[in-house]
């Protein structure tokens, strides 16, 4: 699973982040990367978008986590609207001196827009406060603040160490020992998302033949989920059928043998999946990135009524783009490119979604913008 | 004070603890927990700070907040002496338009603009911050005078010096009567010793002109746009201001129309918003340069543009010269630039962008 850290500039999230690494190299768990390769925070394109972000993989005894570090809000964004790194977990950095700032509202507030349901938290530098009283203040007034923002303050995990002790390798009682329970709660408190293998199972039509005395055979890429002979599906696009269906797995290129469907009754762009798994939908609430003019992007801003072609999976729809109701004045506000901004997309003919689906937006043959369901309205 | 503090916790933590209990209790009583919470509430001041202001106050909560006003002189300098030099790529450009001219109040124009940074996009998604960006640019377009040794009399949107601006006492937009005095600087400061990141006052524009003594002929407007406002109106990642001439033989009657001055708005409006959302750099193609240069100018000219943000593939010459038509403007002579409605100069700014 995919976390992240977040927090004050000075509250030593990198040096974490270079804590982690090193006590859990020491038991085989990661590669311990420093503070300098990490605070870098290298340039990386993802969809042809620049996000700086910096990336570290480790292992505890139950779970394998990829970390992201990114130096601001906006990079987090792109993060989750491309799916770089989908963050599925947090850990807030707090400092102990300072206690919560008035940015850590913002802090929270991405943890909510980016999709994190569940965050750790790390009372830094606990060395430089003699008052365990104190310690309690930063810890009541953390749990509110989480409260406020529809976080389980109650039951989040808060652990209070020093991320330079366990760097350095000093002072285990408040070093290592708290990176290891700072790992164990993550363990334990954060949620695995669930496995491509879990999933209902989804399809995207590629292409579709006609094999004479067989019937209607669909070929494309498992998104997700597992297919087996004889298994109902539903085919979402614009009508349903119930067919028969081979094993097939994520990942797999298949065909699939669909009895009595006509060959003019699927086409690119349906898709097959377990039944009831997911809707047709045909407007969504997204949250879209429009890439700049270095990015491949327009060079032009737009405005609500703006007509791409909506890509997802193997669909191609045009898509009409309005600001959600209740925006100041909606008819006057334009997007630029370089904007992060949440909008209505009415779709010219339904498609399987949900939230979390992502999707190109193009126009005249280039990728002008990307983003992901965040709110199915129709 | 504080290092003092700071070295006597360090010491207590490894050898005598009993010490700085000591320490804490003979002289004043260890502050309850309840009443840090609260001074924390009231301040958003760090922990620390909030503890150490009790025990300096014997736990009063009006004389800490007092004693925390009067350690901020000190204590924010350290911290802004602290995070001086560090980048700040990231922040808000704030515009304050007081006084739009022709039309509105005596006429006159009053409006400034500032860019302010900070070091991450957080601390300029705050509110605080977005506050602190707004009420500097609300002061620079309040106090903001044209200045007596300025000798480009063409231009009607000039810098305002930074260092001179962050001597001046801020005044707050929404709060204009407020009794707590500071300058720009020190509210600056103030924000640092909260949010703990580096900031900086950038640069400042301010257009302050008179109304023409031939008011009945030819007024002055400023337009402005922000583009990637939050949550406060007035400042945003993209700023501009406009300066426009407007010139008719019957002006005043014009701007005395409701619909006139309605449509004026709009189009207003719909200028800063064509020079925000294209590589606008000028307003009329520049004269000699060479033909590579002349076709990059020509699509950076705001009146060679196609004026998409008025819904319109016409240039925005024309737009202006049919809009000044359509409203029997009429002439004072000459050509365009010198008839109807003319964007006589604009400043665009964004976050971060290098300057020269």
């Amino acid at each position: 699973m995919n976390i992240g850290t977040i927090g004050h500039v000075d509250h030593g999230k990198t040096t974490l982040t270079a804590a982690i690494t090193k006590v859990l190299a020491s038991r085989g768990g990661a590669k311990f990367t420093d503070y300098a390769q990490i605070d870098k925070a290298p340039e990386e394109k993802a969809r042809g978008i620049t996000i700086n972000s910096a990336h570290v993989e480790y292992e505890t005894d139950k779970r394998h986590y990829g970390h992201i570090d990114c130096p601001g809000h906006a990079d987090y964004i792109k993060n989750m609207i491309t799916g770089a790194a989908q963050m599925d977990g947090a850990i807030i950095v707090v400092s102990a001196t300072d206690g919560q700032m008035p940015q850590t509202r913002e802090h929270l507030l991405l943890a909510r827009q980016v999709g994190v349901k569940k965050l750790v938290v790390f009372i830094n530098k606990v060395d430089q406060i003699d008052d365990p009283e104190m310690l309690e203040l930063v810890d009541m007034e953390i749990r509110e603040v989480l409260s406020t923002y529809s976080f389980d303050g109650e039951n989040t995990p808060i652990i209070m160490g020093s991320a330079l002790a366990a760097l350095e390798g000093r002072d285990e009682h408040i070093g290592a020992s708290k990176i290891e329970e700072l790992v164990k709660a993550c363990d334990d408190w954060l949620d695995l998302p669930a496995r491509d293998f879990d999933k209902p199972f989804l399809m995207p039509i590629e292409d579709v033949f006609s094999i004479s005395g067989r019937g209607t055979v669909c070929t494309g890429r498992v998104e997700r989920g597992i297919a087996n002979k004889g298994m109902d599906v539903e085919i979402v696009g614009l009508e349903m059928f119930h067919k028969e269906l081979d094993r097939g797995e994520p990942g797999d290129n298949m065909g699939a043998l669909l009895r009595g469907v006509k060959r003019e009754q699927v086409r690119r762009g349906q898709v097959i999946m377990a039944p009831g798994s997911m809707k047709a939908v045909k407007k969504v609430l997204a949250q879209i990135y429009v890439l700049t003019k270095d990015e491949g992007g327009r060079f032009a801003p737009f405005m609500a009524g703006y007509r791409p072609q909506l890509f997802v999976r193997t669909a191609d729809i045009t898509v009409h783009l309005t600001f959600p109701e209740g925006t100041l004045n909606a008819e006057e506000k334009m997007v630029m490119p370089g904007d992060n901004v949440e909008m209505v997309c009415d779709l010219h003919t339904d498609v399987a979604a949900e939230p979390g689906t992502r999707f190109t937006l193009r126009e005249g043959g280039k990728t002008i913008g990307t983003g992901v369901v965040t709110k199915i309205l129709q | 004070m504080l290092t003092l503090f700071r070295y006597a916790t360090s010491s207590s933590r490894r050898t005598c603890h009993s010490t700085l209990r000591y320490y804490a209790t003979s002289e004043t009583p260890k502050p309850p927990i309840k009443l840090v919470a609260e001074l924390r509430k009231l301040t958003e001041t760090s922990v620390v700070k909030a503890r150490e202001a009790l025990v300096a106050s014997n736990n009063d909560v009006n004389g800490a907040l007092a004693w925390l006003q009067k350690d901020l002189a000190t204590s924010g300098v350290k911290k802004a002496a602290k995070v001086e030099g560090r980048a700040t790529r990231e922040g808000m450009i704030g515009v304050s338009v007081l006084s739009r001219g022709a039309g509105a109040n005596t006429g006159t124009v009053r409006a400034g603009m500032v860019e302010v940074n900070c070091e991450t996009d957080f601390v300029g998604r705050n509110e605080l911050f977005g506050k602190l960006v707004r009420d500097i640019a609300h002061t620079a377009a309040f106090i903001a005078e044209r200045p007596s040794n300025f000798k480009d009399h063409t231009s009607s949107i000039w810098p305002y010096q930074v260092d001179a601006l962050l001597e001046a006492p801020l005044l707050s937009q929404s709060n204009p009567t407020s009794s707590h005095f500071s300058t720009v600087r020190t509210a600056i400061r103030d924000t640092i010793s909260k949010v703990g990141e580096n900031i900086e006052l950038r640069r400042a524009v301010a257009s302050v002109i008179d109304p023409n003594p031939h008011q009945n002929l030819e007024g002055y407007r400023v337009a402005s746009y922000l583009h990637g406002s939050l949550a406060l109106p007035n400042v945003g990642r993209m700023g501009i201001l406009a300066f426009l001439r407007l010139r008719s033989p019957h002006l005043s009657k014009l701007l005395a129309s409701d619909t006139f001055s309605a449509d004026l708005d709009k189009l207003e409006r719909s200028l800063a918003r064509q020079i925000a959302g294209f590589d606008t750099q000028y307003v009329s193609v520049v004269e000699g340069v060479d033909a590579q240069q002349a076709d990059a100018s020509i699509s950076a000219a705001l009146y060679e543009q196609p004026f998409m943000m008025f819904a319109s593939e016409e240039p925005v010459r024309n737009v202006l010269k049919m809009w000044t038509e359509e409203r029997e403007m009429g002439q004072t002579g000459g050509d365009l630039e010198s008839n109807g409605i003319h964007v006589h100069e604009f400043a665009k700014w964004t976050v971060g962008e290098p300057v020269e």
